[in-house]
Protein backbone atom coordinates (compact mmCIF):
# COMPACT_ATOMS: atom_id res chain seq x y z
CA UNK A 1 0.00 0.00 0.00
CA UNK A 2 1.04 3.42 -0.94
CA UNK A 3 1.87 6.08 1.90
CA UNK A 4 -1.29 9.32 1.92
CA UNK A 5 1.22 11.40 2.58
CA UNK A 6 4.67 11.73 0.30
CA UNK A 7 7.23 11.55 4.28
CA UNK A 8 5.66 12.16 7.08
CA UNK A 9 2.07 12.20 8.72
CA UNK A 10 1.54 15.70 10.19
CA UNK A 11 1.66 16.09 13.66
CA UNK A 12 -1.90 17.08 14.50
CA UNK A 13 -4.68 17.63 12.04
CA UNK A 14 -4.31 21.99 12.47
CA UNK A 15 -1.07 21.29 10.58
CA UNK A 16 -3.13 20.29 7.40
CA UNK A 17 -4.63 22.38 4.85
CA UNK A 18 -7.61 21.11 2.18
CA UNK A 19 -7.21 23.52 -0.78
CA UNK A 20 -9.89 23.76 -3.02
CA UNK A 21 -8.62 24.73 -6.50
CA UNK A 22 -10.98 27.41 -8.50
CA UNK A 23 -14.63 25.67 -8.02
CA UNK A 24 -15.99 28.73 -9.78
CA UNK A 25 -18.79 29.23 -12.12
CA UNK A 26 -16.90 30.10 -14.93
CA UNK A 27 -15.32 26.82 -14.49
CA UNK A 28 -18.02 24.47 -13.61
CA UNK A 29 -21.42 25.63 -13.73
CA UNK A 30 -23.90 25.76 -16.19
CA UNK A 31 -23.81 29.92 -18.01
CA UNK A 32 -20.24 29.72 -17.16
CA UNK A 33 -17.19 30.74 -18.86
CA UNK A 34 -16.77 27.06 -19.91
CA UNK A 35 -20.23 26.64 -20.60
CA UNK A 36 -20.37 29.73 -22.67
CA UNK A 37 -17.77 28.66 -25.05
CA UNK A 38 -19.59 25.34 -26.13
CA UNK A 39 -17.27 23.19 -23.73
CA UNK A 40 -18.31 20.04 -21.83
CA UNK A 41 -18.56 21.34 -18.10
CA UNK A 42 -19.73 17.41 -17.43
CA UNK A 43 -16.50 16.68 -16.08
CA UNK A 44 -15.83 19.42 -13.54
CA UNK A 45 -19.57 19.29 -12.64
CA UNK A 46 -18.86 16.00 -11.44
CA UNK A 47 -16.19 16.24 -8.91
CA UNK A 48 -18.51 19.02 -6.77
CA UNK A 49 -20.14 16.17 -4.76
CA UNK A 50 -16.80 14.64 -4.08
CA UNK A 51 -14.86 17.91 -2.94
CA UNK A 52 -17.86 18.81 -0.58
CA UNK A 53 -17.71 15.19 0.79
CA UNK A 54 -13.61 16.27 1.23
CA UNK A 55 -14.68 20.09 2.88
CA UNK A 56 -17.40 18.21 5.27
CA UNK A 57 -14.09 15.43 6.23
CA UNK A 58 -11.71 18.63 6.76
CA UNK A 59 -13.80 20.46 8.55
CA UNK A 60 -14.75 18.00 11.21
CA UNK A 61 -11.10 17.34 11.64
CA UNK A 62 -10.11 20.94 12.54
CA UNK A 63 -8.27 20.99 9.57
CA UNK A 64 -7.94 24.61 7.68
CA UNK A 65 -9.21 25.14 4.31
CA UNK A 66 -7.89 27.21 1.57
CA UNK A 67 -10.09 28.46 -1.83
CA UNK A 68 -9.07 29.80 -4.44
CA UNK A 69 -10.45 31.48 -7.54
CA UNK A 70 -8.99 32.44 -10.93
CA UNK A 71 -9.52 35.85 -11.84
CA UNK A 72 -8.25 39.44 -13.06
CA UNK A 73 -8.59 42.93 -11.75
CA UNK A 74 -11.19 44.86 -13.34
CA UNK A 75 -8.70 46.71 -14.80
CA UNK A 76 -6.93 44.19 -16.24
CA UNK A 77 -3.87 45.41 -15.27
CA UNK A 78 -2.84 42.02 -13.74
CA UNK A 79 -3.94 40.39 -17.35
CA UNK A 80 -0.57 39.10 -19.62
CA UNK A 81 -1.22 39.86 -22.87
CA UNK A 82 -0.79 36.58 -24.52
CA UNK A 83 -2.68 34.78 -21.66
CA UNK A 84 -5.75 37.74 -22.80
CA UNK A 85 -5.04 36.76 -27.05
CA UNK A 86 -5.19 33.00 -26.31
CA UNK A 87 -8.57 33.03 -24.40
CA UNK A 88 -10.02 35.92 -27.26
CA UNK A 89 -9.06 33.14 -30.36
CA UNK A 90 -12.03 31.14 -28.75
CA UNK A 91 -14.42 33.87 -29.36
CA UNK A 92 -15.04 35.10 -25.77
CA UNK A 93 -11.65 35.95 -23.76
CA UNK A 94 -10.95 37.33 -20.40
CA UNK A 95 -12.62 40.49 -19.55
CA UNK A 96 -15.13 40.50 -22.25
CA UNK A 97 -18.44 40.51 -21.13
CA UNK A 98 -20.51 37.29 -21.42
CA UNK A 99 -23.91 35.84 -19.59
CA UNK A 100 -22.23 35.97 -16.03
CA UNK A 101 -20.31 39.26 -16.40
CA UNK A 102 -17.15 39.46 -17.52
CA UNK A 103 -15.16 36.62 -17.88
CA UNK A 104 -12.53 35.85 -15.25
CA UNK A 105 -12.69 39.01 -13.48
CA UNK A 106 -12.95 39.05 -9.33
CA UNK A 107 -16.04 40.55 -8.03
CA UNK A 108 -18.17 39.11 -11.43
CA UNK A 109 -21.19 36.51 -11.44
CA UNK A 110 -18.68 34.12 -13.00
CA UNK A 111 -16.04 34.34 -10.63
CA UNK A 112 -17.50 33.29 -7.82
CA UNK A 113 -17.38 29.61 -6.47
CA UNK A 114 -20.40 27.82 -6.67
CA UNK A 115 -22.81 27.85 -4.10
CA UNK A 116 -22.41 23.52 -2.93
CA UNK A 117 -18.95 24.51 -2.33
CA UNK A 118 -19.43 28.19 -0.48
CA UNK A 119 -16.94 29.00 2.00
CA UNK A 120 -17.92 29.18 5.59
CA UNK A 121 -16.61 31.90 7.84
CA UNK A 122 -13.19 31.85 8.94
CA UNK A 123 -11.91 30.02 6.02
CA UNK A 124 -9.52 32.20 3.36
CA UNK A 125 -10.24 32.76 0.00
CA UNK A 126 -7.08 33.16 -2.31
CA UNK A 127 -7.70 35.47 -5.36
CA UNK A 128 -4.99 34.26 -8.48
CA UNK A 129 -4.34 36.12 -11.23
CA UNK A 130 -2.68 32.95 -12.65
CA UNK A 131 -2.30 29.25 -12.92
CA UNK A 132 -0.86 28.33 -9.60
CA UNK A 133 -2.32 29.47 -6.23
CA UNK A 134 1.57 30.87 -5.19
CA UNK A 135 1.86 33.35 -7.97
CA UNK A 136 1.24 36.61 -7.14
CA UNK A 137 -0.85 35.57 -4.17
CA UNK A 138 0.28 35.76 -0.37
CA UNK A 139 -1.23 31.75 0.12
CA UNK A 140 2.92 30.79 0.92
CA UNK A 141 2.74 33.67 3.85
CA UNK A 142 -0.45 32.73 4.90
CA UNK A 143 -0.17 28.71 5.15
CA UNK A 144 3.46 29.30 6.80
CA UNK A 145 1.45 31.82 9.62
CA UNK A 146 -1.35 29.42 9.90
CA UNK A 147 2.07 26.61 10.35
CA UNK A 148 0.26 24.15 7.93
CA UNK A 149 3.02 21.99 6.52
CA UNK A 150 0.65 19.03 5.09
CA UNK A 151 -1.23 20.16 1.78
CA UNK A 152 -4.30 18.20 0.70
CA UNK A 153 -5.34 19.53 -3.14
CA UNK A 154 -8.61 19.20 -4.82
CA UNK A 155 -10.58 21.15 -7.51
CA UNK A 156 -10.43 22.02 -11.15
CA UNK A 157 -8.67 21.75 -13.90
CA UNK A 158 -6.20 18.84 -13.13
CA UNK A 159 -3.93 19.40 -15.99
CA UNK A 160 -3.77 23.09 -15.13
CA UNK A 161 -4.29 25.12 -11.68
CA UNK A 162 -4.48 21.80 -9.53
CA UNK A 163 -1.03 20.66 -11.16
CA UNK A 164 0.89 24.40 -10.92
CA UNK A 165 -0.03 24.75 -6.92
CA UNK A 166 0.74 20.66 -6.27
CA UNK A 167 3.76 21.40 -8.18
CA UNK A 168 4.72 24.84 -6.63
CA UNK A 169 3.60 23.50 -3.06
CA UNK A 170 6.74 20.72 -3.38
CA UNK A 171 9.22 23.13 -4.77
CA UNK A 172 8.01 25.20 -1.14
CA UNK A 173 8.51 22.36 0.95
CA UNK A 174 4.96 21.45 1.85
CA UNK A 175 4.48 17.68 1.40
CA UNK A 176 1.10 17.77 -0.59
CA UNK A 177 -1.50 15.15 -1.67
CA UNK A 178 -3.72 15.23 -4.46
CA UNK A 179 -7.03 13.37 -4.20
CA UNK A 180 -7.55 11.68 -7.39
CA UNK A 181 -11.45 11.57 -7.27
CA UNK A 182 -11.37 15.17 -6.01
CA UNK A 183 -10.00 16.95 -9.31
CA UNK A 184 -10.98 16.78 -12.45
CA UNK A 185 -10.13 18.47 -16.42
CA UNK A 186 -12.39 19.27 -18.99
CA UNK A 187 -10.82 16.44 -21.66
CA UNK A 188 -10.27 13.16 -19.67
CA UNK A 189 -7.33 12.29 -21.75
CA UNK A 190 -5.44 15.19 -20.06
CA UNK A 191 -6.66 14.30 -17.09
CA UNK A 192 -5.74 10.50 -17.56
CA UNK A 193 -2.07 12.18 -18.37
CA UNK A 194 -1.78 14.10 -15.84
CA UNK A 195 -2.24 11.71 -13.33
CA UNK A 196 0.06 9.13 -14.90
CA UNK A 197 2.79 11.71 -14.93
CA UNK A 198 2.11 12.89 -10.88
CA UNK A 199 1.85 9.35 -9.88
CA UNK A 200 5.38 8.04 -11.87
CA UNK A 201 7.48 6.32 -9.79
CA UNK A 202 6.04 6.70 -6.19
CA UNK A 203 5.11 10.46 -7.55
CA UNK A 204 7.87 13.03 -8.05
CA UNK A 205 6.36 16.22 -6.08
CA UNK A 206 4.08 14.36 -3.85
CA UNK A 207 1.51 11.35 -3.64
CA UNK A 208 -2.29 11.19 -5.32
CA UNK A 209 -4.85 9.52 -3.59
CA UNK A 210 -8.33 9.63 -3.05
CA UNK A 211 -11.45 10.37 -0.24
CA UNK A 212 -11.05 6.96 1.46
CA UNK A 213 -7.35 7.72 1.70
CA UNK A 214 -8.14 11.03 2.96
CA UNK A 215 -10.42 9.72 5.49
CA UNK A 216 -7.70 7.03 7.01
CA UNK A 217 -5.38 9.04 7.05
CA UNK A 218 -7.61 11.52 9.33
CA UNK A 219 -8.27 8.48 11.35
CA UNK A 220 -4.63 7.87 11.83
CA UNK A 221 -3.76 11.32 13.08
CA UNK A 222 -6.73 10.89 15.67
CA UNK A 223 -5.56 7.43 16.66
CA UNK B 1 17.38 47.89 -34.52
CA UNK B 2 17.85 44.05 -33.61
CA UNK B 3 17.34 41.93 -36.47
CA UNK B 4 13.57 40.54 -36.16
CA UNK B 5 13.05 36.88 -37.31
CA UNK B 6 10.18 35.57 -38.74
CA UNK B 7 6.90 33.59 -36.48
CA UNK B 8 7.95 29.75 -35.71
CA UNK B 9 5.82 26.99 -37.14
CA UNK B 10 4.50 25.96 -33.98
CA UNK B 11 1.50 24.11 -31.83
CA UNK B 12 -1.28 25.29 -31.36
CA UNK B 13 -0.58 28.66 -33.08
CA UNK B 14 2.61 30.79 -35.05
CA UNK B 15 4.77 31.57 -32.09
CA UNK B 16 5.34 34.12 -30.66
CA UNK B 17 1.16 35.59 -30.09
CA UNK B 18 1.95 38.99 -31.11
CA UNK B 19 4.63 38.07 -34.00
CA UNK B 20 7.52 40.24 -32.48
CA UNK B 21 10.77 38.27 -31.83
CA UNK B 22 14.42 39.61 -31.95
CA UNK B 23 17.89 38.95 -30.24
CA UNK B 24 16.95 41.86 -27.81
CA UNK B 25 13.64 40.42 -26.76
CA UNK B 26 14.39 36.40 -26.87
CA UNK B 27 16.63 34.16 -24.51
CA UNK B 28 16.99 30.87 -24.81
CA UNK B 29 16.88 28.51 -21.67
CA UNK B 30 18.52 25.21 -21.45
CA UNK B 31 17.44 23.39 -18.37
CA UNK B 32 18.78 20.57 -16.43
CA UNK B 33 21.40 18.92 -19.32
CA UNK B 34 23.83 17.45 -16.71
CA UNK B 35 26.05 14.44 -16.90
CA UNK B 36 23.40 12.65 -14.56
CA UNK B 37 20.02 13.40 -16.11
CA UNK B 38 21.59 12.94 -19.79
CA UNK B 39 22.88 9.53 -18.49
CA UNK B 40 20.08 8.32 -16.98
CA UNK B 41 17.31 9.58 -19.32
CA UNK B 42 19.37 8.40 -22.44
CA UNK B 43 19.08 11.76 -23.74
CA UNK B 44 22.77 12.09 -25.95
CA UNK B 45 19.74 13.32 -29.06
CA UNK B 46 18.43 15.95 -27.19
CA UNK B 47 21.20 17.58 -25.66
CA UNK B 48 22.73 17.55 -29.70
CA UNK B 49 19.99 19.43 -30.72
CA UNK B 50 20.07 21.75 -27.44
CA UNK B 51 23.47 22.54 -28.51
CA UNK B 52 22.64 22.94 -31.96
CA UNK B 53 20.12 25.92 -30.55
CA UNK B 54 22.67 27.18 -28.03
CA UNK B 55 25.32 27.61 -31.08
CA UNK B 56 22.66 29.08 -33.32
CA UNK B 57 21.48 31.73 -30.78
CA UNK B 58 24.92 32.79 -30.10
CA UNK B 59 25.65 33.37 -33.58
CA UNK B 60 22.41 35.92 -33.70
CA UNK B 61 23.35 36.99 -30.49
CA UNK B 62 20.58 35.89 -28.40
CA UNK B 63 21.27 35.14 -24.29
CA UNK B 64 21.45 31.51 -23.59
CA UNK B 65 21.04 30.55 -20.24
CA UNK B 66 21.64 27.29 -18.67
CA UNK B 67 20.20 25.63 -15.61
CA UNK B 68 21.41 22.83 -13.28
CA UNK B 69 19.28 21.29 -10.39
CA UNK B 70 21.32 20.51 -7.56
CA UNK B 71 21.23 19.39 -3.62
CA UNK B 72 21.84 22.21 -1.39
CA UNK B 73 21.38 21.85 2.57
CA UNK B 74 18.78 22.89 4.38
CA UNK B 75 16.14 22.80 1.38
CA UNK B 76 12.90 20.39 2.23
CA UNK B 77 13.75 16.85 2.29
CA UNK B 78 10.45 16.40 0.13
CA UNK B 79 12.21 18.46 -2.86
CA UNK B 80 14.72 15.15 -2.82
CA UNK B 81 11.80 12.60 -4.62
CA UNK B 82 13.26 10.14 -6.96
CA UNK B 83 12.92 11.41 -10.77
CA UNK B 84 13.44 7.91 -12.12
CA UNK B 85 14.39 4.47 -9.30
CA UNK B 86 17.24 5.41 -8.01
CA UNK B 87 17.91 8.96 -9.46
CA UNK B 88 18.09 11.92 -6.85
CA UNK B 89 19.00 15.55 -7.42
CA UNK B 90 23.01 15.29 -7.63
CA UNK B 91 25.14 17.32 -5.02
CA UNK B 92 26.73 20.43 -6.45
CA UNK B 93 30.37 20.05 -7.30
CA UNK B 94 29.65 16.43 -8.56
CA UNK B 95 30.81 15.23 -11.84
CA UNK B 96 27.13 14.09 -12.29
CA UNK B 97 25.73 17.49 -11.49
CA UNK B 98 28.61 19.37 -14.06
CA UNK B 99 26.84 20.85 -17.57
CA UNK B 100 27.54 18.20 -20.77
CA UNK B 101 30.43 19.10 -21.98
CA UNK B 102 28.37 20.10 -25.08
CA UNK B 103 27.44 23.09 -24.11
CA UNK B 104 29.91 25.99 -23.51
CA UNK B 105 31.30 25.97 -20.60
CA UNK B 106 29.81 28.54 -17.45
CA UNK B 107 32.05 31.36 -17.59
CA UNK B 108 31.15 32.04 -21.27
CA UNK B 109 27.29 31.28 -21.31
CA UNK B 110 24.73 32.33 -18.21
CA UNK B 111 23.76 29.74 -15.75
CA UNK B 112 21.75 29.63 -12.92
CA UNK B 113 21.46 27.08 -10.36
CA UNK B 114 18.25 25.89 -8.89
CA UNK B 115 17.27 23.24 -5.92
CA UNK B 116 14.45 21.76 -7.17
CA UNK B 117 12.29 21.85 -10.89
CA UNK B 118 11.46 25.44 -11.14
CA UNK B 119 14.65 27.35 -12.18
CA UNK B 120 12.58 30.48 -11.63
CA UNK B 121 11.95 30.04 -8.07
CA UNK B 122 14.70 31.30 -4.83
CA UNK B 123 16.80 32.13 -7.49
CA UNK B 124 17.79 35.99 -10.21
CA UNK B 125 16.40 34.36 -13.11
CA UNK B 126 13.32 36.55 -13.82
CA UNK B 127 15.10 40.00 -12.70
CA UNK B 128 18.10 39.07 -15.26
CA UNK B 129 15.48 38.43 -17.90
CA UNK B 130 13.36 41.46 -16.84
CA UNK B 131 16.61 43.53 -16.81
CA UNK B 132 17.14 42.27 -20.62
CA UNK B 133 13.54 43.12 -21.83
CA UNK B 134 13.09 39.54 -22.31
CA UNK B 135 9.60 38.72 -23.30
CA UNK B 136 10.26 35.61 -24.99
CA UNK B 137 11.51 32.15 -23.85
CA UNK B 138 12.60 29.51 -25.91
CA UNK B 139 12.60 26.76 -23.62
CA UNK B 140 14.23 22.78 -23.94
CA UNK B 141 15.96 20.45 -21.14
CA UNK B 142 15.60 17.38 -19.28
CA UNK B 143 13.01 16.01 -18.11
CA UNK B 144 10.35 17.38 -20.09
CA UNK B 145 7.56 16.79 -17.49
CA UNK B 146 10.29 18.06 -14.20
CA UNK B 147 12.23 20.68 -15.02
CA UNK B 148 10.83 21.85 -18.13
CA UNK B 149 7.44 22.14 -17.73
CA UNK B 150 7.67 23.50 -14.06
CA UNK B 151 9.79 26.35 -15.33
CA UNK B 152 7.30 27.23 -18.04
CA UNK B 153 4.09 27.23 -15.82
CA UNK B 154 6.14 29.30 -13.93
CA UNK B 155 7.19 31.61 -16.84
CA UNK B 156 3.97 31.37 -18.25
CA UNK B 157 2.37 32.96 -14.88
CA UNK B 158 4.49 35.32 -15.32
CA UNK B 159 3.24 36.89 -18.96
CA UNK B 160 6.93 35.17 -20.62
CA UNK B 161 5.78 34.14 -24.24
CA UNK B 162 6.83 30.51 -24.22
CA UNK B 163 8.08 28.10 -26.85
CA UNK B 164 9.04 24.46 -25.80
CA UNK B 165 11.24 22.99 -28.43
CA UNK B 166 9.75 19.08 -28.43
CA UNK B 167 13.09 17.39 -29.80
CA UNK B 168 15.61 19.31 -27.31
CA UNK B 169 13.53 17.88 -24.40
CA UNK B 170 13.08 14.31 -23.28
CA UNK B 171 10.21 12.50 -20.21
CA UNK B 172 11.27 9.96 -18.25
CA UNK B 173 8.80 8.31 -20.93
CA UNK B 174 7.89 8.83 -24.73
CA UNK B 175 4.28 9.02 -23.02
CA UNK B 176 4.90 10.90 -20.55
CA UNK B 177 6.37 13.61 -22.70
CA UNK B 178 4.35 13.68 -25.50
CA UNK B 179 1.30 14.29 -22.85
CA UNK B 180 2.95 17.14 -21.03
CA UNK B 181 3.48 18.63 -24.35
CA UNK B 182 0.09 18.12 -26.00
CA UNK B 183 -1.22 19.95 -21.99
CA UNK B 184 0.76 22.72 -22.71
CA UNK B 185 -0.56 23.51 -25.88
CA UNK B 186 -4.31 22.92 -24.69
CA UNK B 187 -7.15 25.62 -24.81
CA UNK B 188 -5.30 27.71 -27.39
CA UNK B 189 -1.53 27.45 -25.51
CA UNK B 190 -2.38 27.18 -21.86
CA UNK B 191 0.98 27.09 -21.23
CA UNK B 192 2.50 28.32 -24.64
CA UNK B 193 3.30 26.41 -27.91
CA UNK B 194 5.29 23.70 -28.69
CA UNK B 195 7.49 23.36 -31.78
CA UNK B 196 10.60 21.46 -33.43
CA UNK B 197 14.06 22.64 -33.58
CA UNK B 198 13.66 22.55 -37.39
CA UNK B 199 10.91 25.12 -37.22
CA UNK B 200 13.25 27.34 -35.22
CA UNK B 201 16.39 27.17 -37.19
CA UNK B 202 14.09 28.01 -40.52
CA UNK B 203 12.72 30.80 -38.56
CA UNK B 204 16.20 32.06 -37.55
CA UNK B 205 17.47 31.90 -40.96
CA UNK B 206 14.12 33.38 -42.55
CA UNK B 207 15.10 36.83 -40.84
Amino acid sequence: MTMFWPYSQPEDADKVALVVIDMQVDFCAPGGWVDQLGEDIANTRAVIPAVARALQLARDAGMAVFHTREGHLPDLSDLPANKQWRTRVHGLGIGDEGACGRILVRGEPGFQIVPELAPLKGEVVIDKPGKSAFHATDFDQQLKSAGISHLVITGVTSDCCVQSTFRDGYERGYECVILEDCTAAVEHRNHAATMDILKAYGGRWGTVSNLTGFQQAIEAIHA
Amino acid sequence: MPEMFANVDAVPYRWPFNGQWNADDTALLLLGFQNTLVEALDAEAEVAVAARLAEAARKKNIPVVASRRGQVAGVPAVLQRQMLPGLITPERETEGWQLSAQFAPPGEISVVDHAGDNAFYETGLELSLRERGIRNLLICGLPTEGLVHATQRNANDMGFECLAIADACKGTSPDRHASQLRITTFGNGLFGAVATSDSVFRSLSRT
